[in-house]
């Protein structure tokens, strides 16, 4: 039976060369979407590490951008200040806020070893890890006890944890910040591990992070941006009455005020247009693809037509007709995404891409985009292969 | 001759009508991706309107400096605008502007979030704002200091309700301006913004000692001969700037770009090179539109190939009276180009609705964008190469038909 469908396609091969080769590019186009959809879902469905229901993220900018100075007093002022305020129930401070476009990596290294680990970091006062509901694993946050020591107090991710310290505690270790040995090292003491801080929300891939503490007493630089918790069903029109507050600590700065709902939602936004650009053209190109194959198939069934109605005069029923019709078609579909997987499976096995396509994706990116063409293949052969199973034998036998 | 196969083509066409549709449906698809593509590059790299003498100015957008193993990379300072140059001998014109930044704007009840933008006087010079009310602020304006405010019609809207601002107060960011006045809205990239400000209104006079700040640069030329002039002048301006700046670096460079190379450079990261690396990036371009042609192409042959037996007696007569190969591959792929000529007319068609509805929408804030002479020629260009691409194949394949099996229709 097999043979039997297996031969006619390659009697035609350079016509259905074609077709497969169409397929094929139809099937790494759908691949590409459902890739990237499967990862966005994985991604999506990871822990933030943080919450963000009812914090406030305030800029302060100030003027010319030069002033990065950290004056102790304006600090605490600060602090103080907006605690005083009885829709706040906490503030931190943090150098720059989960959900903007910023980003801070740098190398951590082991005290005896000369390759370094790739981090994403931010720097936090002692209030902003409860303020932002983070998880604490092992250890404890870095807090007032560190203030005045030698080593600076640092928290770190699982990830990182599990990557430089494989199979013994983390906490207590001390680490550098810059290869040991050169003249800018310092050290770095671990105090804690926590879950995970997935700064720019719901779609970045996890990192290792690394969060070091912010002394409002003893820091050189000043941080950029204050967290706010405003109490539950606090309005927007507390905003202003913030500014103000805000002017009368410093006039001369900018103050930038957004909720990190707010900040979440353009985030997100601005992170689905490349998927929503990708899925447009491939709805595109799909839609022609469809068109494409049913005009192929009617044409073909049509030139076929002295063989269909010889098969039908030696016995073949309608039902054998319309099967061995959809049946070509869907074993062309599946040797072009056959070949398409061969092409494909070089993408996890090479790590190109590294963590961004793992197993789970894959499959989950190799069955709907499977599904997907064989759903179309099936849909434009229905009809002409129930056109084809419609002619009477004898018609079929004098068409000319 | 071309009349002929003309109306062969027509005859042929209109015999399988819907196979004909289905055919140019996959056209008309494509060029309408393709022709939206074109149409809003079109417009950022040769813009009309706003920055309609774009072809006159040169910009810079940012100061790369070097040391040894430290690059920094910044928008312009007022300092390197003023002092240098405004001082250059080629230039007619500059024009210092800030980059859009966002801020707060407190009215009655609400904030708003809009992005200001401080300039100089030049700048409303260089660029053809479209004004609907009031007056844009003058060199008296910007030399003293003045509080007053230009905003865009959108803006206007949103914050009062009404266009007819002219005169009121505005409140960002601590300081109180006066709105003389409204523009329309645009988007374009030096004069995208929604409120500006004169540059003199900066809370401290700090900004007028930096090197590198926030600032970007429009140098205008007498002529668009001048633009090389100005290039090269440039040349010698970094060169000072690099020898007088306090903070020692290696080497400084800055470049002059019109809107093509500036996105080049930019894309490309070509910092330190005078090439932008334009040619590349339309190269790369037009890559990405052959390689996006491909799978509607081969869906094309396929089709083609399918519909050479229904002309199989056609063919076979065309030979048995002495017909080549040559011209029968030459018709068949006319015939396919004419077909995507016209599928390319209809699909301008939908193109300009497509960007009727994507100005609409709103997806992109004022996005306006609009068919022009040359996105019309680049169909036309775009469409040729489609038909060709799609039409050599089932053409060879045709044109290789044996005549005797091709008379008896039995191929």
């Amino acid at each position: 039976m097999f043979f039997h469908i297996l031969k006619p396609i390659w009697k035609r091969k350079f016509k259905n060369l074609l077709l497969s080769l169409e397929i094929l590019l139809a099937f790494c186009v759908v691949f590409g979407l459902a890739l990237m959809s499967a990862r966005y879902y994985q991604l999506y469905h990871l822990p933030t590490g943080f919450v963000l229901q009812d914090v406030w993220s305030v800029r302060m900018l100030s003027s010319g951008g030069s002033d990065k100075k950290n004056d102790p007093i304006v600090t605490e002022n600060f602090q103080r200040s907006l605690s005083a305020l009885p829709e706040v129930e906490q503030v931190g401070f943090i150098n720059y806020s989960p959900y903007s476009n910023s980003t801070w990596r740098s190398d951590l290294f082991l005290p005896n070893s000369k390759s370094g680990f790739e981090v994403n970091l931010t720097d936090m006062a002692d209030e902003t890890p409860g303020l932002l509901g983070m998880k604490l694993l092992e250890g404890r946050w870095f807090s007032s006890e560190d203030e005045g020591r030698a080593e600076k107090a640092i928290v770190i991710n699982k990830k990182l944890a599990d990557s430089m310290f494989p199979g013994k505690s983390a906490v207590g270790q001390l680490v550098t910040d810059n290869e040991p040995g050169s003249k800018e090292s310092k050290f770095l003491r671990i105090t804690g591990v926590f879950e995970d801080f997935r700064n720019k929300g719901e779609f970045m891939a996890p990192t290792n992070f690394l969060i070091r503490r912010f002394s409002r007493a003893a820091e050189d630089e000043r941080m950029e941006v204050v967290l706010i918790k405003v109490k539950p069903g606090t309005s927007r029109a507390f905003e202003e009455k913030l500014n103000q507050q805000l002017k009368l600590i410093r006039s001369d700065w900018g103050y930038r005020i957004s909720p990190l709902a707010e900040m979440r939602k353009s985030k997100m936004t601005l992170d689905t247009v490349p998927l929503m650009i990708m899925a447009v053209i491939a709805v595109f190109l799909l839609i022609m693809v469809g068109f494409g194959l049913f005009g192929v198939l009617w044409q073909n069934t049509t030139q076929r037509i002295p063989e269909i109605g010889l098969r039908r005069a030696i016995g073949a029923s309608s039902r054998h007709i319309y099967q061995q019709i959809v049946t070509e078609q869907l074993l062309l579909s599946s040797i072009a995404m056959l070949v398409g997987m061969v092409l494909l499976i070089q993408l996890p096995l090479t790590g190109v891409l590294g963590d961004a396509i793992n197993w789970t994706v894959f499959i989950t990116a190799t069955v709907i985009s499977v599904a997907a063409i064989f759903a179309i293949s099936t849909l434009c052969s229905l009809y002409p292969a129930w056109r084809a199973s419609r002619l009477s034998p004898t018609e079929a036998l004098h068409y000319e | 001759m071309l009349k002929n196969y003309f109306q062969i083509a027509c005859k042929v066409y209109m015999r399988r009508k819907l196979f004909t549709a289905i055919n140019l449906l996959c056209i008309v698809l494509t060029m309408v991706v393709l022709l939206v593509v074109t149409a809003i590059l079109q417009a950022t790299f040769f813009p009309t309107g706003v920055e309609g003498r774009s072809e006159r100015f040169l910009q810079i957008g940012t100061i790369t400096q070097v040391s040894k193993n430290k690059t920094w990379r910044s928008p312009l300072g007022y300092k390197v605008i003023d002092q240098y140059l405004r001082k250059m001998k080629t230039v007619e014109k500059v024009a210092a502007v800030t980059g859009p930044e966002s801020v707060s704007v407190y009215q009655k009840d609400s904030v708003n979030e809009i992005m200001m933008r401080r300039a100089d006087a030049e700048y409303w010079q260089i660029l053809d704002f479209k004004l609907l009310s009031g007056r844009v602020p003058t060199e008296e304006d910007v030399k003293q200091g003045r509080f007053v405010a230009v905003v865009n019609e959108s803006t206007a809207k949103k914050i009062f309700g009404s266009a007819a601002v002219v005169g009121q107060k505005i409140n960002t960011g601590g300081q109180q301006f006066e709105i003389i006045g409204v523009v329309e809205d645009v988007i374009h990239m030096n004069a995208f913004a929604d409120i500006w400000v004169p540059v003199t209104t900066f809370p401290s006079s700090q900004y007028r000692e930096q090197y590198t700040g926030n600032f970007n640069a429009m140098l205008m030329g007498k002529s668009a001969a001048d633009l090389p002039l100005i290039r090269d002048e440039l040349l010698q301006v970094v060169k000072q700037i690099n020898a007088d700046q306090p903070t020692h670096w290696d080497e400084t460079y800055m470049w002059a770009d019109s809107k093509l190379d500036f996105f080049a450079r930019g894309i490309l990261s070509h910092d330190k090179l005078a090439d932008s690396g334009s040619a590349q990036l339309l190269a790369g371009v037009v890559f990405f539109m052959l390689l996006f042609m491909l799978l509607p192409a081969l869906n094309l042959v396929n089709l083609n190939s399918g519909r050479i037996m229904e002309r199989a007696a056609e063919i076979g007569v065309r030979k048995a009276f002495g017909a080549s190969n040559r011209e029968l591959v030459k018709q068949f792929v006319i015939e396919n180009i004419l077909l995507c000529l016209f599928g390319a007319l209809v699909g301008l068609i939908f193109t300009k609705l497509t960007l009727i509805w994507l100005s609409n929408a709103e997806l992109i804030p004022y996005l306006k964008v609009d068919l022009s002479f040359a996105v019309f020629s680049y169909g036309f260009v775009i469409a040729i190469v489609f038909g060709v691409l799609s039409g050599v194949i089932p053409a060879w394949k045709m044109s290789r038909l044996d005549p005797v099996l091709a008379l008896k229709g039995a191929a």
